[in-house]
């Protein structure tokens, strides 16, 4: 193909991958391109999305590590010979990554650290997992003065792609639980009726079913299911949710005081915490639970910074040591992840609000 | 007994309810109104259940079930919506 | 049993409409809108469960009471974050919390 002598230092092209059915053409793009601009060298590169630490990271790790060297494989089928040689690496996993500016940071500075220039990406990659993170990333990418292309592929893969994630089991997923949720509300009929009943439920509640589950099953289910770490959560979360009515009863005493009193003693600050969980529905529970006891109100998340609302000093203290996003973390991660260090170990909340009178910060 | 308990209970909520409606009237913010809305909302579900049990017709159950659906939804998209366009009412 | 179950209700019944009182004078008296977010999210749903719990023991094990049990699930995801969904609003138009010393709103 191109027998031309590229210089060594002609730039390098950063790929960031991730599981996707386009990942292939990709990679072949990816290849192409480098040809095409005599570029040396090819980095494919995974951002992950978590700390290290704990069993879960070890399984995410290992996955991305074979995600890595499928990758490196199908790479050196495209090269064939020609003169670009391909690396591989796993980045980010020493911070947080979260908005598609962090993630962004991080490929930002391992491109210039290796000399990349130029930014391929997979039209399907979406870094969060769950939430379309690609466009605002290519344009946090293209502002840090990356070329950023993105990797031409064609309508029928986008066909496929649709019918291959969320898919059928998701649709499965979805239509179990809407169609026992019809049964529910319809009384179990379907269980306890005649004949006439069983019929009637049954061609009703699949109808509905189907209709919602064909509806929604691509906007609900995001990502691969995983039956078994599914499984795992909410067993936890049940054990979690004892803990948690256990701590929203005893502050609510605390606010029952607080309310009734008549001099209506309470002290409210805006304050900012950085919490260290990672993703939609673990941030989701942190923030709700933190809604739930009383004395603090998640006002805004943006990315894993929770500005919260305190009402009392006791409630501000409690927030800082941050026992509710270990027992979040429990749920989501595992025991290990819970011996992370607190918030206010960590320097991660800040109090927002000025006052006149104390000056206190 | 357990008839009166459940319809002494719904009374008493009643009554929190139409003091609630004083923030509502009163704001000043438009969230401000949304919260007691909320708050208001969420009696009437309370209320619904107490009802069901009361006067023994569980169909109100799923009415109390819809009511609080709608009532999150409201919420919700009250909120949007100020946010978009500024003041509503 | 069943005079445990009827003071549990009762019990129940007296707890839900205290904490529901409580967040009803908090609505009305606390200064400003986060403050008054706070008793909307936390103690009226800490009163709403309580009566919802006395109507769950109350149908016992009636197939409805999965009805109740689903209503009590709802209103402990969806009040926090309709309270969020308002505070937000009023955190994004620009509304200041209030702090010791200002006016009451």
């Amino acid at each position: 193909m191109s027998d031309a002598e590229s210089e060594p230092d002609a730039g390098g092209i950063l790929v960031p991958v991730g599981e996707s059915v386009t990942l292939r053409n990709t990679v072949a793009y990816a290849v192409q391109v480098a040809e095409e601009t005599d570029a040396a060298v090819i980095h494919f590169v995974v951002p992950v999305a978590w700390r290290d630490f704990g069993e879960t990271s070890n399984a995410e790790r290992s996955r991305s590590g074979s995600l890595l060297e499928r990758v490196e494989v199908w790479a050196n089928e495209d090269v064939d010979g020609a003169d670009v040689s391909v690396e591989t690496a796993i980045i980010g996993d020493d911070e947080y990554l979260f908005s598609p500016d962090d993630y962004a940071a991080v490929l930002a500075a391992y491109a210039s650290s290796n000399g990349l220039d130029r930014v391929v990406v997979d039209p399907e990659y979406s870094p969060g997992g769950n939430v379309p993170l690609l466009r605002p990333l290519e344009v946090e990418l293209v502002r840090r003065g990356f070329a950023v292309e993105e990797a031409p592929i064609g309508q029928p893969t986008r066909r496929q792609q649709l019918l291959g994630r969320g898919g059928t089991a998701g649709f499965g997923i979805i239509f179990v639980i809407t169609f026992g949720f019809y049964q529910l509300l319809g009384g179990f009929t379907i269980v306890t009726g005649d004949a006439f009943d069983f019929w009637y439920e049954l061609l009703t509640g699949t109808i509905t079913a189907a209709v919602v589950a064909g509806a929604l099953h691509r906007i609900t289910i995001s990502g691969t299911p995983h039956p078994a770490r599914t499984a795992i959560r909410v067993g936890r979360l049940c054990l979690y949710i004892p803990y948690l009515v256990y701590e929203i009863v005893k502050s609510n005493v605390l606010i029952t005081f607080i309310i009734l009193h008549p001099k209506l003693p309470i002290e409210p600050r805006m304050t900012r915490v950085q919490s260290a969980v990672w993703g939609g529905p673990a941030i989701t529970t942190l923030a709700n639970s933190i809604t739930l006891t009383p004395g603090t109100l998640t006002v805004r998340s943006d990315g894993h910074d929770l500005y919260v609302h305190a009402l009392f000093p006791a409630a501000r203290e409690g927030l800082f040591d941050g026992a509710l996003e270990r027992a979040v973390r429990f749920v989501f991660y595992g025991r290990a992840s819970a011996a992370i260090a607190t918030p206010e170990e960590r320097g991660d909340c800040e109090i927002l609000t000025e006052t006149d009178e104390e000056g206190e910060v | 007994m357990l008839e009166t308990a459940f319809l002494t209970t719904a009374a008493v909520l009643v009554v929190l309810a139409i003091a609630v409606l004083y923030r509502a009237i009163k704001g000043p913010t438009m969230q401000d109104r949304v919260i007691a809305v909320n708050v208001l909302g969420t009696n009437t579900v309370v209320i619904l259940a107490l009802l069901a049990v009361a006067l023994d017709s569980p169909s109100f159950l799923d009415i109390a079930l819809v009511y609080a659906l709608l009532n999150f939804l409201l919420a919700v998209a009250i909120s949007k919506f100020t946010v978009k366009r500024g003041e509503v009412i | 049993m069943n005079e445990i179950r009827l003071a549990a209700i009762l019990l129940l019944l007296a707890g839900g409409v205290f904490f529901t009182f409580v967040s009803a004078v908090g609505v009305i008296r606390l200064p400003d809108v986060y403050a008054r977010a706070h008793t909307a999210s936390q103690t009226d749903t800490l009163g709403a469960g309580f009566v919802v719990l006395a109507v769950v023991l109350a149908y016992g094990f009636d197939a409805d009471v999965i009805k109740a049990v689903l209503l009590l699930v709802f209103i402990f995801v969806t009040n926090p974050t309709a309270a969020h969904a308002a505070a937000r609003a009023a955190y994004e138009e620009g509304i200041e919390p209030w702090t010791e010393g200002d006016e009451r709103r």
